[in-house]
């Protein structure tokens, strides 16, 4: 072992320092608090996990360590402990508080973020190898690795700064004042109208469609009219309104609508990475893919 | 269309792919894509009555799943037969498929017309058909595993085989996954909650990542490829239908549109 070159063995074993790491910065400061990260800090850490990886390949040549971890041997153990940890969290019940100690608020366990954090580092290197190495045959391993990162970099970074509200409107009463998931009241800067809520039920009662034709109104002084239901939200400034609820008591009587408000600025970049990933999975079965050999 | 015919169709498919798989013992070719076809669009014949007699794309319930991974075995079969002329994968494809027929015989999901309206999208239908192909082919993969498991031995052109199974039903699996994000920012407001059958889909994701990076790594284990795509299949179940019987899911999914 760390006889040139490495391979697997390697991996394994600063992978599981990583986790021992992460224990221990989990007894000394608990749990993670993702809602510390919102903007600006989630910017600032952004720049500093850029600013990482940058190093770490422009000195590449000089640290052997760093040229590993472009490669597959770095991988292939870091994968089988997100995998693992994975797993871990599939099995156990995940609880806002209380459960297994550690393990059943796996998102906020300090080991499993540092071997993600690992995960995303080695694939953004092995990412920007292949680009500075430019061919177009690299574009479907770039794709798939550069993906990945993006999307989930993005969606872990800017989830503090996701709002999600709920609005409930009666008929006729324009409403402007909306409640968080902690039950705080918010305003998000527009107000709904609700002009009509309509319900329509299958034979056997349940359900078939249920929408709210609505008018919003913007502090910026625009009217944007229409219809929300389920799977087809409004976007309006920003703000994406769902359809949420109705008074279930009443079925196609009721007389309220609730929706869900939510902005979230980092969702390009998610979207980006999410578009990559899906043309980076169509190169991997047109142009990555061993060739076949007939028998 | 009905449920009740459902017997006649699968009758009909089995015996054509079964038929399909003995000329394929008997290097009869043209007769094998001829049988193997028609058995497939016999089979498929029942899924497009059962769509348009229900109204709604027969994917919601368990039973429908199973119809679409029963339907496309045999078409995962006889892509790797056009490609690489293994006699046995037929009859193996026909087996399967036909197991999974008879569960579906014997435990008939209701096939009400209702579909909640969280599940009226456009989405809706490939995001479960690209996950069943996937799970098609990811299960062809992992006969073949077991095969070369059992044997103790595996040559270049199984691998070889191996991996593509691996790399086109991974890529299956990426566009059913993403596809759910994409549709549950549509419908949920957000694209990803690591609900238990997400965070399952998650773990059979990364298992396959890891099969693939191992086989660049060390393309001479192949013993350690096959049983990671044993455990990554194990994954794969649980992700599909496990999640209804482990205590960590039980209410929390919002993935279960099977019961009222």
């Amino acid at each position: 072992m760390w006889v040139k070159p490495w391979n697997m063995k390697e991996g394994f074993l600063i992978g599981g320092g990583l986790l021992f790491t992460g224990l221990l910065l989990q007894v000394a400061i608990g749990p993670i608090r993702w809602e510390l990260f919102a903007w600006p800090v989630n910017l600032i850490v952004l720049i500093l996990l850029l600013a990482a990886v940058g190093v770490m390949f422009a000195f590449r040549r000089c640290v052997y360590a760093f040229e590993w971890m472009m490669h597959a041997g770095a991988a292939v153990p870091c994968l089988v402990y997100v995998a693992t940890l994975t797993i871990l969290m599939g099995l156990l019940p995940q609880v806002r508080t209380g459960g297994m100690p550690w393990l059943s608020q796996m998102l906020r366990f300090w080991p499993f973020v540092l071997i993600w954090t690992w995960m995303m580092i080695i694939s953004a290197l092995a990412a920007l190898n292949h680009i500075f190495r430019w061919k177009v045959k690299e574009i479907p391993f770039i794709l798939n690795h550069l993906g990945v990162v993006v999307a989930i970099v993005a969606a872990t970074l800017g989830n503090a700064d996701i709002q999600s509200l709920q609005m409930t409107v009666f008929t006729g009463e324009p409403e402007w004042r909306a409640v968080d998931d902690d039950g705080a009241l918010q305003e998000p800067g527009l107000a709904i109208e609700l002009h009509r809520f309509t319900m329509e039920e299958y034979a056997d009662g349940t359900p078939k469609r249920f929408a709210s034709d609505i008018s919003v109104y913007t502090e910026d002084g625009k009217t944007v009219q229409g219809t929300v239901e389920v799977n087809k939200p409004l976007k309006v400034n920003g703000w994406k309104i769902y359809q949420y609820g109705y008074d279930v008591r009443m079925g196609p009587e009721s007389t309220y609508s609730v929706f869900q408000l939510v902005r979230d600025p980092w969702i390009f970049w998610v979207y980006l990475g999410i578009y990559m990933m899906i043309a980076g999975a169509l190169c991997l079965m047109l142009f990555m893919a061993p060739k076949p050999v007939k028998v | 269309m009905s449920w009740d015919s459902f017997i006649w169709f699968a009758l009909g498919a089995v015996l054509l792919w079964a038929a399909g798989a003995v000329f394929a013992w008997k290097d009869r070719k043209p007769l094998v894509y001829a049988c193997t076809l028609a058995g497939i669009a016999v089979f498929f014949a029942f899924i497009l009555g059962m769509w348009i007699s229900l109204e709604r794309p027969p994917l919601r319930t368990m039973g429908e799943t199973r119809l679409w991974y029963s339907f496309f075995l045999p078409v995962a079969g006889i892509i790797v037969y056009s490609r690489w002329r293994y006699k046995w994968i037929l009859s193996f494809s026909t087996l399967l498929s036909f197991v999974f027929i008879c569960v579906n015989l014997l435990k008939p999901g209701i096939h009400s017309k209702s579909m909640m309206p969280a599940l009226q999208s456009p989405w809706f239908a490939p995001h479960v058909i690209v996950y069943m192909f996937s799970y098609a082919l990811l299960g062809a993969a992992t006969i073949m595993a077991v095969f070369m498991l059992i044997r103790k031995r595996a040559s270049a052109s199984e691998m070889n085989l191996t991996d593509n199974l691996v790399y086109v039903g991974l890529a299956f699996l990426t566009f059913g996954m993403l596809f759910g994000a994409l549709w549950a920012k549509e419908a949920w407001g957000t694209y990803w909650a690591w609900d238990p059958k997400e965070t399952w889909a998650a773990a059979t994701w990364l298992c396959y990542l890891v099969y693939l990076h191992l086989r660049k790594a060390k393309p001479g284990e192949w013993q350690s490829a096959c049983i990671l795509l044993l455990v990554s299949f194990v994954c794969l179940q649980i992700c599909w239908w496990g999640i209804n019987y482990l205590p960590s899911a039980q209410g929390l999914s919002i993935h279960t549109y099977n019961v009222k």
